[in-house]
């Protein structure tokens, strides 16, 4: 029996024991037939996996090969059977001994100059043990603004801010006297609309405090974008706290050029990023001036950072343990953890923070929204000539809006010899913005496709037929002046060209019963992906476990995919390897999982850890075996002589080699595997999605009925993983496109504060979802993979929007596509 | 998430929960829970005791003769079990469409009846059907019509210390139907309109009830539609004329999903529809 097959009977006997469909299983990848070259392969999930395998695409590169026995195959996540019978234990379920309870009391004003608070009737309540405001933090001001003031000190800046934090021996007691307290403050003007506080005169976000740079969280992502920053020129108020522009040949004579433009003003809202889990945190003091912080994070390092910054303390008086995160989405990089921390240190004992649903729509770190003006011209020849855009994004009480990188996306999709964007993020009485997914593109792809399609039409060419005249490849400029590496945007496009749902579109195919109408759209969308050194080790356990140790967090099936790129690299069964995420104090360095970097950067340090383990596996064997180590391999759970049966003398087992380093008198060093890496070249991914939607004309209700997702995946690691990434992402984006919004009125109050107003996409609005993976292999990323996590969710919402254009002629020009504003669109 | 403290007490009859009402006059009734407890827990409602009333057997029973009796603490999954039902087509319909899975099995027809939740589908439903509301209080037991006990926004003709303990909807030939545009995240209804038309012989409506939810800050008859389509044989002319009256002297409400031009508008559209299946 080969090994490849074993490992994959197995996995499926331990599959099938733990009850999951036989289907989360591959197609029996060992049996992939080698293909010659490069070409970029196909793989979707409206193929059967019947067994006949799928080509794979090969390429050479440190450790990659072509056929593999792990990579590649469906496995079930690791993470799944807790998470699925509840089992999981999260932040909010640590027991621990002396805790307290904090609640925090929101401010219901959006803007206003703070006098204090009255905190008496709260310290009545029994069990509540203090009632805490900004001066009773222990913080040094050293930390970024929105950390500072985790607590309003002087200025209240939008509503929902924390003012105080009531501490008690119970939630309940607690959250009895949050409502008791009374915040003592003076209104001053509110700044909501962010295109009116650009202008000169306009009264401003803040009047007694500074809201300096925080790039840190875009730097994060990776996405500085990387344009020359002119010297302003334009009057603006001081509420604009930020400007791009980028710029390339000659706008003007670009414009000249073209046979045709088209042009269109965007407005996107303010969307939550939806994870599950609340903003969770437990701060627990070492009684030596330092804490322990257990906390729903994405990042340990980065929220290390933050809280050691916030507090004045050197990093490593604060240990991070990062706890299973119940969905983060770029939404937790450190938001409650200053505050939970100061709190604890402030009453000297340990301190949970958990958000309510409302508390997190309220005051935590979602996506901003704003405006997109575009426009395109193009020659008759469906070669663009020129891009031009401003973008005006809301950055709300903090500036930490996705401007950059929405005006390098603008631009990123496609080959605009000349263009020129100009970004401005804009303070304004609302809560601060945060990461989400892609952040910023969604936004740039529901503008640009929009007048990408317009343009189309003006041409009288197929859509996708126009954007493959114009997409980038390898070796073209990107908007920032440097070069594009092999990308496989191209290679996403002809194969949707080619799919019945656009050949269905193309044959003007598309249903109309009464008055509901059908119709088909495409976008396209692409993340540069994220880079960070990191670094991982592993060691052999006494019961012949390879345990591999990283700083990373396991959210999307990541660790079940390092155990793959593990059990490939050595041969060691997949059954054999588990991984574990240290806490901050002895965690190998690893970026903050966001940014599609964490196989591609995280990943390839356990590669090459893994490499450093076999090597040391290998040449222990040798000396028992008395074989050359190039005469060995490692099959399984043992190693042995390559061509000798299979006896003692021939082989040993990886538990015996473990043995052999551990206890005392044993003779040989332990097996510790160490890799490091700092990937310098981004991977970028890119998408290319279809939808099939149905449109009431009556009362402007979209349903979205069919989607296809195609995405340059570079090497599809752990399909499933991959396709669950996808799916997630399409659904996520329907909710951009359609439902999610977080309103304020004029007086910036949020009107969207539950979930019973802000709207997520529920099971019933979700179609069928195809992905497809394209696998043009990057050239550095383990086994060729690319991060995959944030393209699919950037072109959801334009093609939902330009499929809407399709079955109606109307062009949407809002997010979300509310039934009302298509209503109004449609009998304008 | 912590309601304010309360009191809780489980009467095994009507009569005790009158008795429990009365001596406290701070006290709520709890029967689902589905709209009383969410308010709790955000502190709209503070009530100082809640009555649950469902351990009270009699207020569970359904019978189904031509006309229908449902006891006030029977869930929509009950309700939605009993085929006779569904000649009540608007109801049946509203039942169906209202929350999800989860809520269907513990809400109550009763329950959404004496909150009154101005964007709830059974108001509407109780309505247009023309049934009537069974109240026992202290001074012993009244019938108050569906028409005159929905009063105002989470506002109904029941006294303090009064239960509800049934619906009767009418023995009737009327053919009727729920149309129902729901809100994306509540999934109560942005609009909703209930409609019941009988006819005689020769298909001419000899009277109509048609009833808006949603639209409105209470469930409201549309009185121009009623007259509009009455009289007429209901053709799609005759329809299409009744529908484009429908919003008219209606109180519309509006809010940042929906404004109130645009749930005007809905209303003429479900109204339509609502008329078209029950006149189809």
């Amino acid at each position: 029996m080969l090994l490849s097959q074993r490992v994959l009977c197995k996995a499926a006997l331990a599959a099938q024991a733990r009850g999951y469909p036989a289907y989360w299983l591959c197609a029996v990848a060992c049996q992939r037939p080698k293909q010659p070259d490069t070409q970029p392969v196909v793989r979707g999930s409206a193929q059967p996996s019947s067994g006949q395998g799928y080509p794979c695409a090969e390429r050479e590169g440190m450790g990659s090969m072509g056929e593999t026995h792990v990579i590649g195959t469906r496995m079930p996540r690791a993470d799944a059977p807790a998470k699925l019978r509840g089992q999981e234990r999260f932040a909010g379920d640590l027991p621990v001994h002396g805790l307290l309870h904090a609640r925090p009391v929101l401010s219901l004003q959006a803007h206003a100059r703070l006098n204090g608070i009255d905190a008496s009737a709260a310290l009545a309540v029994p069990g509540v043990v203090a009632v805490l405001t900004a001066a009773d933090l222990p913080f040094s001001g050293g930390g970024p603004p929105r950390a500072n003031e985790s607590l309003a000190r002087t200025e209240i800046v939008y509503a929902g801010q924390p003012v105080a934090l009531v501490i008690a021996e119970s939630e309940a007691a607690a959250e009895e006297g949050a409502a008791l307290v009374e915040i003592l403050a003076d209104d001053l003007p509110v700044v909501i609309d962010p295109l009116a506080a650009m202008a000169p005169d306009a009264a401003l976000a803040r009047v007694l405090t500074k809201a300096s740079e925080d790039a840190t969280e875009a730097a994060m992502h990776g996405v500085a974008a990387g344009g020359v920053v002119d010297a302003p020129s334009e009057r603006l108020s001081a509420n604009v706290s930020g400007r791009t522009h980028l710029h390339m040949g000659d706008i003007a004579a670009g414009f000249a050029k073209a046979d045709v433009t088209a042009e269109g003003s965007f407005s996107t809202a303010w969307v939550h990023q939806g994870y599950i889990e609340p903003q969770t945190c437990v701060a627990i003091p070492n009684g030596m001036g330092g804490l322990t912080l257990h906390a729903s994070t994405q990042g340990l390092f980065r929220t290390r950072q933050l809280v050691a910054q916030t507090l004045g303390l050197p990093e490593d008086r604060i240990r991070i343990v990062a706890m299973p995160v119940g969905g983060g989405f770029g939404g937790k990089f450190g938001l409650v953890e200053p505050l939970t921390a100061g709190a604890a240190l402030a009453v000297g004992r340990p301190v949970r923070l958990a958000f309510t649903r409302s508390e997190d729509l309220l005051a935590s770190n979602p996506a901003s929204g704003g405006r997109i003006e575009v426009k395109i011209g193009a020659r008759r020849d469906g070669r663009v000539t020129a891009l031009q855009a401003r973008l005006v994004f809301d950055t709300g009480a903090y500036p930490n809006s996705p401007m950059a990188a929405a005006a390098f996306a603008v631009a990123g999709c496609y080959h605009f010899p000349n263009l020129d964007v100009r970004g401005y993020e804009v303070l304004t009485n609302r809560l601060g913005p945060g990461a989400y997914r892609a952040p910023g593109n969604p936004q740039a792809s529901f503008a640009v496709e929009a007048v990408m399609d317009d343009l189309a039409a003006q041409l009288s060419m197929d859509p996708i037929a126009f954007r493959l005249k114009n997409v980038p490849v390898e070796g073209d400029p990107r908007p920032d002046g440097k070069v594009w590496p092999v990308i496989g945007l191209q290679e996403c496009l002809q194969r949707l060209s080619t799919h019945p749902l656009w050949q269905k579109r193309c044959a003007g195919g598309t249903a109309t019963n009464g008055r509901y109408r059908e119709g088909i759209g495409v976008a396209v969308g692409g993340w540069r992906g994220g880079l960070e050194p990191a670094a991982a080790f592993c060691n052999l356990d006494p019961a012949g476990v390879l345990t591999i140790v990283v700083g990373a967090v396991d959210l999307s099936g990541t660790f079940t995919t390092f155990r793959m790129i593990a059990a490939e690299t050595l041969g060691i069964d997949y059954e054999l390897i588990r991984v574990v995420s240290a806490d901050s104090s002895n965690a190998p360095i690893a970026g903050g999982s966001g940014g599609s970097k964490i196989i591609y950067t995280v990943g390839q340090a356990v590669q090459r850890a893994a490499l450093d383990a076999k090597a040391q596996i290998l040449d222990l064997a040798s000396s028992v075996l008395e074989a050359a180590p190039e005469d060995l391999e490692i099959a399984g759970d043992r190693v042995r002589v390559k061509g000798m049966p299979s006896e003692p003398a021939y082989e040993i087992s990886i538990a015996r080699i473990a043995q052999l380093t551990i206890g005392l008198g044993a003779r040989y060093a332990p097996i510790s595997g160490r890799g490091t890496g700092a990937q310098t070249a981004n991977a970028p991914g890119f998408s290319a999605h279809l939808a099939r939607v149905g449109v009431d004309l009556d009362t402007g209700r979209v349903d979205v009925l069919e989607y296809v997702a195609t995405q340059d995946v570079g090497r599809a690691l752990n399909p499933a993983a991959v396709e669950g990434q996808i799916t997630g992402a399409v659904v996520q984006g329907i909710g951009w496109g359609l439902y999610e919004q977080i309103v304020h009125d004029d007086s910036g109050q949020v009107l969207s504060g539950s979930l019973m107003d802000y709207a997520l996409p529920k099971a019933d609005v979700v179609p069928p979802i195809e992905t497809v993976l394209v696998e043009v292999p990057s050239p550095d990323g383990p086994f060729g993979a690319r991060g995959v996590g944030e393209p699919p969710v950037i072109p959801v919402a334009a093609a939902i929007a330009n499929a809407i254009q399709n079955a109606t002629g109307v062009r949407p020009t809002a997010m979300p596509m509310t039934p009302e504003s298509l209503w109004r669109a449609l009998v304008k | 998430m912590y309601p304010a403290a309360f009191d809780y007490a489980k009467p095994a009859t009507v009569a005790e929960a009158v008795s429990l009402l009365s001596a406290n006059p701070d006290a709520k009734i709890l029967n689902g829970g589905h709209s009383l407890l969410p308010a709790m827990k955000l502190r709209l409602a503070q009530p100082a005791m809640l009555v649950d009333i469902g351990g009270i057997s009699e207020l569970k029973q359904v019978s189904v003769n031509g006309g229908a009796t449902i006891g006030a603490a029977a869930t929509y999954d009950d309700l939605l079990k009993h085929d006779g039902l569904k000649a009540h087509t608007a109801l049946y319909e509203a039942m169906s469409k209202v929350g999800d899975v989860q809520v269907r099995n513990r809400g109550t027809v009763g329950g959404s009846a004496a909150h009154a939740d101005p964007a709830a589908d059974i108001p509407a439903a109780l309505i247009a059907l023309g049934a009537e509301l069974v109240a026992v209080g202290p001074n012993g037991t009244r019938t108050i019509a569906a028409d005159d006990f929905f009063v105002d926004i989470l506002t109904t003709a029941l006294e303090p210390d009064e239960v509800l303990t049934e619906i009767r909807i009418p023995a009737s030939g009327a053919s009727s139907a729920y149309e129902k545009f729901a809100h994306p995240a509540s999934g109560y209804a942005v609009c909703g309109v209930a409609v019941a038309l009988e006819r005689d012989g020769e298909g001419t409506v000899t009277n109509a009830r048609i009833a808006v939810t949603g639209s409105v800050y209470k469930a409201t008859r549309c009185s121009a539609a009623e007259a509009a389509i009455t009289g007429t044989k209901a053709t799609a002319a005759d329809i299409e004329a009744a529908a484009a009256v429908a919003a008219d002297g209606l109180e519309l409400a509006g809010d940042h999903y929906a404004s109130a031009e645009y749930r005007g508008h809905l209303t003429k559209v479900l109204t339509k529809r609502a008329l078209t299946r029950a006149a189809g």
